[in-house]
């Protein structure tokens, strides 16, 4: 998709993004879960960026997201930094760690960078409720249960009155979606795509194949791990509950539901994929089932996603203006 | 023949486990040279050129321009002025005409990325009508013309042709011996040629490199070294050239 329809895409959910709160800012429910549509809308789309775009099977996303947001929680708690400026610090710790996973898997293909980055997922666990966490501050098994909440001027937000924070977030979801747009569209992603399609080819026409990998493993684990920040300040609490394999399909749903590889498809599958989980809430433990059903008929039915459904049916539009 | 010395390839061994795909191998390419190199499937003549463009590492030296290459990644071999393709045409599917040739152009020129440059590839490699088009949709000449087009943006010194000939029809042979000469003639390119047509080789080379299980078995003029009995005996002997 070129640069003009990705922008008036971005404009138009957004935009309708925007007033949403005309509708539901009363139902404190549904801003819970808004928050959380953008939240997601970030963290799936720096995975598309590192995984549809540049081609890098990493598995790391949540591992990143959850670093983040104890990072920030303990830095702002432990060094009495404010939590607006303690989320950018948790961003750095996670792109530095983010740098230190992308090392070797500059050596890998494929699967085996998936290995390696889900291995980091794996590790998270035990080490944050082990001893090493419980020096760091990590509360061990039982968490963190009291994580200060955000402030900025002396207002502080609250779960209580979501509206506020609805709005904080969806300025961070929309300077970051401007954030992976300028790079797809720069040299970054041509260097990424002409990675991802020839290796080989792109690295003798001069792309530094280890320039570029660890450019987009450090953008990615820097918005995750922002994003985890935030998340961290808004809920209030943390555990390595959220390092299951519900979040970590979850974002998978949203990839597959988006379009892998289509910005912004990962912002719509967001927002689709978290509102139908909740509709979907009354069928209880049918509810797994009923979104696997979903993926599975999805997948067949849109290999690329709601964004290549997009695609296909303008392509289909011009093509028969043009006859 | 041929002017200043480009490309020097001293006592290069590359070994894959047991296997030696090239032993021990020594040969020079001259500035504005069209130098080719043939043998038959296996010979190791596709490796030589995945060790001059830092693709694998090697026991040996390779230079170019008096400058030691050995070990540089291929980044900078490109950035350096040496340009390849690939037996097996790459392109990026992802990527339409215009944006392939920009990735030459804009990472691989030392002079940074032209649009004049881009436009006038295009137009050399006769694919202007074409820069819009996704790569997946160009047919086989189209996308050697496309691999050819973004080597050339880098604007190369040395450009490194892996059988461009393969999987042509006659005219199409015709077409690309046309642009090989253009671009050797008319950019003053050096170009070194791995083919296995060898009335292509005889026609378009000064020097001819013959390889045998990665060793050189012979070196110099064609017509000389197309008669001589070891050339013969390992690899036109099985051909109908």
């Amino acid at each position: 998709m070129d640069h003009k329809r990705i922008t008036f895409l971005l404009a138009l959910i957004w935009t309708i993004v925007a007033v949403l709160p005309l509708f539901f800012g009363g139902t404190n429910f549904i801003m819970h879960i808004l928050i959380m549509c953008l939240i997601w809308s970030v963290v799936a789309s720096c995975w598309d960026l590192i995984m549809g775009f540049a081609g890098i099977f990493s598995f790391g996303q949540v591992a990143f997201f959850v670093m983040g947001a104890y990072a920030s929680a303990i830095i702002s708690a432990q060094f009495s930094i404010p939590p607006i400026f303690a989320v950018f610090v948790a961003g750095g710790i996670t792109a530095a760690i983010g740098i230190l996973v992308g090392l070797p898997c500059l050596k890998l293909k494929g699967a085996y960078i998936a290995l390696v980055t889900f291995a980091v997922h794996m590790i998270l666990e035990p080490v944050l409720k082990g001893d090493i966490g419980r020096a760091m501050g990590t509360g061990g098994s039982r968490g963190l249960l009291t994580i200060e909440p955000m402030h900025i001027f002396g207002y502080t937000f609250t779960t209580a009155s979501p509206v506020p924070y609805f709005y904080l977030m969806l300025l961070v979801a929309v300077l970051c979606s401007v954030i992976i747009l300028v790079v797809i569209k720069s040299h970054w992603g041509t260097a990424f795509l002409a990675l991802k399609d020839s290796q080989e080819f792109a690295t003798c026409l001069g792309v530094s194949a280890f320039k570029y990998k660890l450019r987009v493993f450090a953008l990615t684990s820097f918005l995750t791990g922002m994003m985890g920040g935030f998340y961290a300040h808004y809920v209030g609490m943390l555990s390595t509950r959220m390092l299951g394999i519900d979040l970590f399909v979850t974002l998978m749903v949203i990839l597959v539901i988006g379009g892998v590889g289509k910005f912004p498809g990962a912002i719509i599958g967001a927002f689709i994929t978290i509102a139908v989980n909740e509709l979907l809430s009354p069928l209880g433990p049918y509810r797994p089932i009923t979104m696997g059903a979903m993926v599975v008929i999805l997948v067949l039915v849109l290999p690329d996603g709601i964004v290549g459904l997009f695609e296909r049916l303008f392509s289909k539009k011009q093509h028969g203006m043009t006859h | 023949m041929g002017g200043e010395q480009m490309l020097r390839v001293t006592n290069v061994t590359k070994k894959f486990g047991a296997l030696t795909a090239v032993n021990n191998l020594s040969f020079e390419v001259r500035q504005g040279q069209v130098f080719g190199i043939a043998g038959p499937n296996g010979a190791g003549k596709s490796t030589v050129y995945n060790l001059i463009t830092g693709l694998y590492d090697f026991k040996g030296t390779i230079s170019f321009k008096d400058q030691d290459i050995s070990g540089l990644p291929p980044h900078r071999i490109a950035k350096l002025g040496i340009a390849r393709t690939f037996q097996i045409p790459q392109t990026f599917p992802s990527l339409t005409v215009e944006k392939s040739i920009e990735v030459g152009s804009y990472f691989g020129s030392r002079k940074g990325f032209d649009q004049n440059h881009v436009d006038q590839v295009l137009t050399f490699v006769n694919l202007s009508d074409m820069r819009g088009a996704p790569t997946g949709s160009l047919n086989l000449l189209q996308k050697k013309m496309l691999m050819i087009g973004a080597a050339l943006a880098t604007r190369p010194e040395i450009l490194m042709l892996d059988e461009p000939m393969a999987g042509s029809n006659a005219k199409e042979i015709i077409q690309l011996m046309d642009l090989i000469r253009r671009i050797n003639q008319d950019l003053g390119i050096t170009i070194i040629l791995i083919e296995h047509f060898m009335k292509v080789l005889t026609e378009l080379t000064e020097t001819l490199l013959i390889l045998e299980t990665g060793t050189e078995i012979c070196c110099g003029d064609p017509q000389k070294v197309t008669s001589d009995p070891r050339v013969i005996e390992c690899y036109l002997g099985d051909c109908d050239d």
